[in-house]
């Protein structure tokens, strides 16, 4: 071992660059794949409780090739994203007029503390007699659940704004009506993002917790039916689209970020 | 020379509310008058309520005690007949510079292709050419601070409040922006409030230079400098500059010893 290698942890870091950390973050993803599979093959693990990882591919392309898949996926998508676009068009307004008018301030203020702590699912009973057990109970409960993140996230953003650049733009000769759009929003925009960043995750796993429960197709009804008739490489296969789903949506987002905030620090290091 | 007067400030004070009851007493029953067109220079030592005399000149906090006044009325709000270069730039994140510097001029009646030259112009003024399309965050401090005053030059206020607006500046970038900006003086004719810690900063650029009683701040003294409108770099090898600093420097001295003795 030679003496030049000490400072060898952080100066890797810098050293591997992108394209490194992405080689890095297949190989993680190609590992847990192998160990799957070989866990299996070797017989470590029953294969009712843990199918093959290549039984559950097979699955897949199977079920892409008759098209359920982009079904369940186009449904539980759907669900998701219209509860969350719902959700965000109720609670950035909201969460503005919070911080802006006092008196919205006093009256939401407490319900929304009581209200984003609560477990969401158990509201699961009452709008199913409220409403139906088709898509309007179970998007109203995604507008639910992300609502909560979105209202926090936009009130202490708006809240906290900066004084300095509202003193600026007032003493450019901006009228007061003019500030919350061209100057409060932008000000605001980093933390409105990282709530709605919380809440999708939030909105995606309340959509397939519904399917689950209320049943009916979907990536989640679709699990639960597998699971009903011991098809358990049935389920392992909603898992793997679950997580594929997950993690388009919420790169998606991140990538918008950057490309909104690119004047912030954080798009630099 | 003609009386008419560029600001008024009359018997103001300035508490800012403390965390329990008690306040802190920034100004006390500060009187000042400024002429019109005059280049007034502001000294004090830190905390004597520099910045918030400017910032009640300009409308952003409110008149407790006292009035203010300007050509275009009493102060009570914040107007572009009176720009701010604040102490900590405060230029908008999310905006290029060149957003910046245009920001103010759209909201006058220019043309957009005027708005754009006359940016660009102010911009190249201040040694940024080449940076237009830079954040805020990707600048340095002194970097910012030039954008912060290109933008409030841009605009052409009557009344210009600088807040040690060259503090984060090297010698050399100083020099060259005292003179832009004494030139700028001199072109528009404005009533211009410069806060600074430098004193021979203020001999050069005022016509006249008030210098701040310790918290809370009054104006203690009052000196003309006579130095004449029209200065190069010559006149700092004076006779006059040289003993006009040494005796503002003295009671400068003399207030920051009293704030040093007054902190408990
Ligand atoms: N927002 C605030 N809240 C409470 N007290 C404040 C606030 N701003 C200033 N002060 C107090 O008022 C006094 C005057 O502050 P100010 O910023 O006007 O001083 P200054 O003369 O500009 O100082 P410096 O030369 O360091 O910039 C200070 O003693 C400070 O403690
Ligand atoms: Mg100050």
């Amino acid at each position: 071992m030679s003496g030049g290698n000490v400072v060898a942890p952080q100066g890797a870091e810098i050293r591997i660059g992108k394209t490194g950390a992405i080689l890095i973050q297949i190989g993680v993803v190609v590992a847990i794949a192998v160990i799957w599979e070989m866990s299996t093959r070797l017989g470590l693990a029953h294969p009712f409780l843990l199918p093959p990882l290549s039984a559950v591919l097979g699955r897949l392309a199977e079920d892409t090739m008759s098209g359920s898949v982009f079904l369940d996926l186009t449904l539980t998508l759907y669900r998701a994203l219209t509860g969350f676009f719902i959700a965000a068009a109720l609670g950035i307004p909201l969460g503005i007029l919070m911080a802006r008018q006092k008196l919205f301030g006093w009256f939401f203020e407490p319900l929304i503390s009581i209200g984003f702590p609560m477990p969401k699912v158990a509201f699961i009973p009452i709008f199913i007699l409220w409403f139906d057990i088709y898509d309007t109970s179970k998007i109203i409960m995604v507008v639910f659940s992300c609502f909560f993140p979105i209202v926090m996230a936009t009130y202490a953003g708006t809240k906290n704004v900066d004084k300095w650049p509202l003193w600026s733009a007032r003493s450019l000769g901006t009228r007061e009506g003019q500030l919350l759009w061209e100057v409060i929003l932008p000000l605001a925009s980093p933390q409105i993002l990282t709530g709605l960043q919380i809440a999708l995750p939030v909105g995606m796993i309340t959509t397939v917790v519904t399917e689950m429960l209320m049943g009916g197709r979907g990536v989640g009804g679709a699990m639960i039916q597998a699971g009903r008739f011991a098809d358990s490489v049935g389920v392992f296969a909603g898992i793997i689209e679950i997580a594929l789903l997950g993690m388009v949506v919420i790169r998606a987002l991140e990538m918008l970020r950057a490309r909104l905030l690119i004047w912030h620090p954080e798009a630099r290091h | 020379m003609t009386s008419e007067f560029g600001i008024k400030v009359e018997g103001v004070s300035h508490s800012y509310a403390g965390r329990q009851g008690a306040g802190t007493l920034a100004l006390k029953e500060t009187n000042l008058e400024i002429a019109r067109n005059e280049f007034h220079a502001l000294l004090g030592p830190s905390g004597c309520g520099k910045s918030t005399l400017l910032y009640l000149i300009g409308g952003f906090i409110p008149v407790q005690n006292g009035v203010i006044r300007t050509p275009a009325g009493e102060v009570h709000r914040p107007g572009p007949d009176r720009g701010i270069v604040f102490q900590n730039f405060a230029l908008f994140p999310w905006k290029t510079v060149l957003e910046n510097v245009i920001y103010g001029l759209k909201k006058q009646n220019r043309s957009k292709e005027e708005c754009e030259e006359r940016a660009r112009h102010f911009i190249k003024m201040v040694q940024l050419g080449g940076f237009e399309n830079h954040f805020p965050s990707q600048l340095s401090g002194g970097m910012q601070q030039r954008a912060a005053i290109a933008r409030t030059l841009a605009v052409d206020p009557d009344i210009l409040l600088m807040d040690e607006p060259f503090g984060a500046l090297d010698a050399q970038t100083r020099r060259v922006m005292q003179e832009e900006l004494r030139s700028i003086w001199r072109n528009s004719r404005k009533t211009v409030v410069f806060v600074t810690h430098d004193v021979h900063e203020a001999v050069f650029l005022a016509d006249r230079i008030s210098i701040m009683s310790a918290r809370p701040g009054r104006i203690e003294h009052e000196i003309e400098t006579g130095l004449g409108l029209d200065r190069d770099d010559s006149v700092i090898e004076s006779k006059r500059f040289i003993e006009l600093s040494e005796q503002i420097w003295r009671l400068v001295r003399e207030q920051a010893i009293s704030a040093s003795r007054g902190e408990h």
